[in-house]
């Protein structure tokens, strides 16, 4: 065989054998994987929106999905609303609970970050910052209170807390937050997002 | 090439040739994911699986491909393991898929994987090949999990996220950081040289 054409065969067939092997695997996996991330993103519903049993996708955009938190009766009890905005330095996604008239956040989770370890990343961490975003007021944007205190008794309705060494990652987590209520709160406005009477599926 | 023992063949991957310590390859993912002692362990074992087929495949088929496209087809057959990796760690253990992020596709520019089909694989029996990817994983998996125990012992105070260090420790935040990575790899092959000159002396 001339060289070039067995150049072209053996090439050729390489490609197409690990091609269909691959395609074999990826459908053996996709629906693995697929669960994984629909589990990861209910159990984190279930947090952030207390007392939810079910939950179902209201909205969706890149980067921006609202899931509403249902009870056993089926009604809406909560938003939970799933973003991803700019950190210090990638991408920070989170999942922010509210109660359905946008007023009060139940709760912050933090899915994703790549903030600096032991500065940035404390954004995941309970008692430094999280446990400082329950119960928050978000009627109006949320402020951060800097320097950091010691208990949510002396934070005002709507402030939360700092990170003390982190106000980037801070301030970032602050503002992808009034971003997304205020966008939800706009979509529920414009009537994009009904209040309440979604079909449950 | 001198002809060594099949256990010889094995060994080498270990000390002589260990692909980090003696040959510096695939310090990327070395220096990268060595933070926590599972994620060290995950991606020196999704490396050593895309190491062990690739050499099975390529010394199988090394004599139908002309040297011309040889890299070409390494690549293809390696991305084909990656992907393989790739897949199974994100369908099965979904939270060090996550962890190791990029690090997991990027197994397909590790130097030692394209490294071994080169110099090895193309030009040895297939038992041999095999031998020597085993040696090389063992090798690099050794290496990734001294250096991972050393940070998160020192960076966390814990090990496979245990706690191991007592209530007195502050934990060293450096070593988990990049900084710490290259500070202990720049230890660990300063005593590696150290113990290779030693035994070059004594012979």
């Amino acid at each position: 065989m001339k060289l070039s054409v067995r150049m072209l065969v053996v090439l050729t067939s390489v490609g197409l054998l690990s091609g269909s092997f691959l395609a074999t695997v990826g459908r053996l996996t996709k629906e693995r994987i697929e669960l994984n991330k629909q589990r990861e993103i209910e159990a984190a519903i279930i947090k952030v929106v207390p007392g939810t049993e079910s939950s179902a996708k209201l909205y969706e955009e890149k980067d921006f999905k609202v899931y509403g938190g249902k009870n056993q009766d089926g009604t809406l009890i909560g938003y939970g609303i799933l973003v991803s905005g700019i950190g210090f330095q990638d991408k920070i996604t989170l999942m922010l609970g509210s109660d359905i008239s946008l007023t009060k956040i139940s709760r912050l989770e933090i899915i994703e970050q790549k903030e600096t370890p032991g500065l940035g990343a404390k954004i995941e961490d309970e008692d430094v910052f999280l446990k400082f975003w329950e119960g928050r007021d978000c009627s109006r944007p949320l402020s951060l209170r800097k320097p950091a205190v010691r208990t949510a008794e002396e934070l005002a309705a709507s402030e939360v807390n700092t990170i003390t060494g982190a106000t980037i990652s801070s301030e970032s987590v602050l503002k992808i937050v009034n971003d997304s209520v205020e966008r939800l709160r706009r979509l529920i406005n414009e009537g994009q997002i009904q209040k309440g009477e979604q079909d449950a599926h | 090439m001198p002809t060594r023992s099949i256990g010889q063949e094995y060994i080498k991957g270990l000390w002589s040739e260990n692909p980090v310590f003696r040959q510096l390859l695939g310090l990327c993912p070395t220096l990268a994911v060595t933070g926590w002692v599972i994620n060290g362990l995950a991606m020196g074992l999704a490396t050593s699986f895309v190491l062990i087929f690739s050499s099975l495949v390529v010394s199988l088929i090394k004599k139908l491909i002309p040297s011309q496209v040889r890299i070409a087809s390494y690549i293809v057959i390696i991305a084909t393991f990656v992907t393989v990796a790739d897949r199974f760690l994100a369908a099965y253990f979904p939270d060090i898929s996550k962890d190791l992020g990029p690090y997991v596709p990027l197994i397909v520019v590790n130097c030692i994987i394209l490294g071994r089909q080169e110099a090895f694989s193309s030009k040895n029996s297939v038992g041999r090949s095999l031998i020597d990817a085993l040696g090389m994983s063992s090798g690099f998996v050794l290496a990734l999990l001294v250096l991972s125990s050393i940070r998160e012992i020192l960076g966390s105070g814990t090990y496979l996220g245990h706690q191991v260090m007592g209530s007195w420790f502050k934990p060293w935040i450096i070593m988990i950081l990049p900084a710490g990575a290259f500070l202990a790899l720049g230890i660990l092959l300063g005593i590696a040289l150290q113990i290779e000159k030693k035994t070059k002396s004594r012979v």
